[in-house]
């Protein structure tokens, strides 16, 4: 396809990807060109579909990496934060994902190496305290069932990761990472300042510092409804 | 003294073992857990055997005098285990570790006379290949294999068209496509999977590069990419190209053995288009696989390596990573809810109720024999008794047969309580057993009539 396939937003909305397309980027999900025609679709229609998704208060952003997603700047839409989990998770695929023995897999990686990276990274106490906070303040916690929940925590957070399109999980022991997980680096992607890089990102909507909205660790979705 | 080797051919053929006669594969399983086959090898015992395949390589040898084998093993050690203790009895332990792992035949039957000559087995011979062979598929081999094939195929072809007769058919068309035809073919599916090994290599090998040097190993990489992938392009041609023709002439083959009603040309001739067909599509699945790692490491050369040439990123994250908990930041998604789809309006169904006809269902009891059989036990050992039973065998052997046959065994025992209860008996310190009926035995007692109440 080339980017004269659409020439109105009518040919654009008419194509059979947009129903898919529009779905998938409502619902949360990055687009990257590993989903094929999908992502071929909003190539075409992209300088279209961004004045349309404007409209309904929402930006069509398309990063450098390769992939497409939809940001919500207003109430028209609604949205949610990643919940705790979902960001361990996220970041530490996204150290993989930079990792030069991953490329050795083209891009495959075990659960396993996930878990150690994670707890290497972390440690065990940090990671009950931060995906399983209510047992960890309940003092001490068994060490064994404390160790289940991780896994439960993360297998969770990596089941909506890839709903969102951070992640394919292949099979129980599998996980494809994808492009869209450098979105968890965007704070320290620039050579500046990490916290005016956060600054910056919480203005434009990408990211928002306050957990306070973060009811439960168990609820991730916390959906804010768009306004009537 | 050393012997030569009889008819090695060059590509080590004679030395793999054969496929064993039975292929069921539940049979082979239980045959190979049955002899508890194991082998257990350390890397010394794996050095030992290569310096012995080497030397018998090199030197054209079909067996070795005990001594070289000794004067091998040490050298070995020297290299594997430098500063060994008594590498003579370490020798001897090898050797003998070798030989119950038949990796090792003596081959002299000299017995206790003098000492033995050894040759490596095919299974060493195999296991020493395995780590020597070195054999991939470049367009030089497979030219010549697919070259060599074709020229094949064509006399198979030709001799069928000839075959008049079912001997013919089998020493000029089976036999050579079974034989040849398969073997080369086998040859080309042997150095596919050496390839397999070495694009295994490069992508190990460009991690490797760029977990050293980074920014500086993008061009390594690439050209690593570059080379591999021309090379299955150029192999995947030449595979399309001529597995074409094969299959062309073998169908060819197939129809005259149709015609000539040869059953076993003709399932022969399937069996090796299936094998065709297999290094056909090994091409273009590996093609395909290739093509998406080409694709994901040029993306990460061009989006990670080369934006970040100093390898900051990782650091950062890393550093953003464990900080996290501490200083947490939450990305934001969009999150449309799903429609929600309102259920259809239907009309309210009335639902018959649960019911069955109307009938009396009340039965007047009636009368049936009342069944008892403990209490007739009792009568009937009494009357037993009173006709003159001396023994508790005779008194079951009147009592059991008035009882239905299912409660023999179990009557038996009330037969024997009510003997007790009702007459006055005598049992030996040894009670022999007596046969009642057909099918069973008791204890014996005397019984010397009833107790008076």
């Amino acid at each position: 396809m080339s980017a004269t396939t659409f020439h109105t937003l009518e040919e654009a909305l008419g194509d059979e990807h947009y129903p898919e397309v529009d779905l998938a980027l409502r619902r949360g999900r990055h687009i990257g060109r590993d989903d094929g025609t999908m992502y071929e679709y909003l190539v075409d229609a992209q300088a279209l579909l961004e004045a349309f998704y404007r409209r309904f208060g929402c930006e069509l952003i398309q990063q450098s990496d390769g992939y497409f997603y939809l940001l919500p700047s207003g109430d028209r839409l609604g949205r949610r934060q990643l919940s705790a989990g979902e960001m361990l998770v996220g970041q530490t695929l996204a150290l993989l994902y930079l990792d030069p023995a991953t490329l050795q897999h083209g891009g495959i990686v075990g659960r396993e190496a996930l878990l150690q990276r994670l707890s290497a990274l972390l440690g065990t106490d940090v990671l009950v305290r931060t995906l399983d906070p209510r047992r960890a303040r309940r003092g001490k916690y068994d060490e064994r069932i404390a160790a289940e929940a991780v896994r439960t925590k993360v297998g969770d957070a990596l089941r909506r990761l890839a709903e969102l399109g951070f992640v394919d999980v292949l099979d129980d022991t599998r996980l494809r990472l994808r492009p869209a997980l450098m979105r968890f680096a965007e704070p320290v992607r620039g050579l500046g300042d990490r916290s005016a890089a956060l600054e910056r990102l919480v203005r434009v909507g990408e990211v928002v510092l306050d957990d306070g909205e973060q009811a439960s660790e168990d609820d991730a979705s916390l959906d804010e409804e768009p306004a009537p | 003294m050393p012997r030569e080797l009889p008819n090695r051919s060059g590509d080590g053929s004679s030395l793999v073992t054969s496929a064993p006669p039975s292929n069921d594969p539940n049979r082979v399983i239980a045959s190979l857990a049955r002899d508890q086959v194991n082998l257990d090898l350390k890397t010394v015992d794996l050095c030992f055997l290569a310096g012995l395949y080497l030397r018998a390589d090199k030197a054209a040898l079909a067996s070795f005098e005990e001594d070289v084998l000794i004067d091998m093993f040490e050298q070995v050690c020297d290299v594997v285990e430098p500063g060994a203790e008594n590498p003579r009895k370490r020798a001897t332990h090898a050797i003998q570790r070798l030989r119950e792992q038949r990796m090792l035949a003596r081959v002299d039957g000299a017995g206790i006379v003098r000492a033995g000559d050894y040759a490596l087995t095919t299974l060493a011979a195999a296991v020493v290949q395995y780590f020597l062979t070195d054999e991939a598929l470049t367009r030089e081999s497979l030219t010549l294999l697919t070259g060599t094939l074709s020229a094949q195929l064509a006399e198979v072809l030709a001799a069928a068209k000839k075959a008049t007769d079912t001997e013919t058919w089998k020493s000029k068309v089976s036999g050579p496509l079974r034989v040849t035809v398969s073997e080369l073919v086998s040859g080309i599916e042997r150095r596919q999977r050496g390839l397999d090994a070495q694009q295994e290599e490069v992508q190990a090998e460009i991690a490797k590069l760029l977990q050293s040097d980074w920014f500086s190993a993008v061009d390594r990489c690439q050209l690593l990419l570059d080379t591999t992938t021309s090379t299955l392009n150029e192999l995947n041609e030449i595979l399309l190209r001529d597995t074409h023709l094969f299959v062309a002439l073998l169908l060819e083959i197939q129809g005259l053995a149709t015609a000539a009603e040869n059953r076993e040309a003709e399932e022969t001739v399937q069996r090796v288009i299936e094998h065709v067909d297999r290094i056909a599509a090994w091409g273009s699945a590996r093609q395909q696989a290739w093509s998406e790692y080409y694709q994901y490491v040029h993306r990460y050369l061009r989006d990670v390596v080369r934006l970040d040439p100093d390898r900051a990123l990782s650091q950062r994250l890393r550093d953003q990573a464990a900080a996290w908990p501490t200083s947490p930041f939450f990305l934001l998604v969009a999150h449309a809810p799903s429609i929600r789809l309102l259920r259809a309006l239907e009309a309210r169904v009335e639902r018959p109720p649960v019911a069955r006809p109307r009938t009396e269902r009340e039965a007047d009891p009636e009368w049936v024999e009342p069944e008892n059989v403990h209490a007739d036990i009792e009568a009937l050992v009494a009357q037993a008794i009173d006709g003159g039973a001396s023994t508790l065998a005779e008194v079951s052997s009147r009592v059991l047969p008035k009882l239905p046959e299912a409660l023999h065994y179990a009557a038996a025992g009330r037969v024997a309580d009510a003997v007790g209860r009702l007459a006055r008996v005598h049992g030996e310190h040894e009670r022999p057993w007596a046969p009642v009926l057909s099918r069973l035995e008791v204890e014996d007692w005397t019984v010397d009539g009833r107790d008076m109440p």
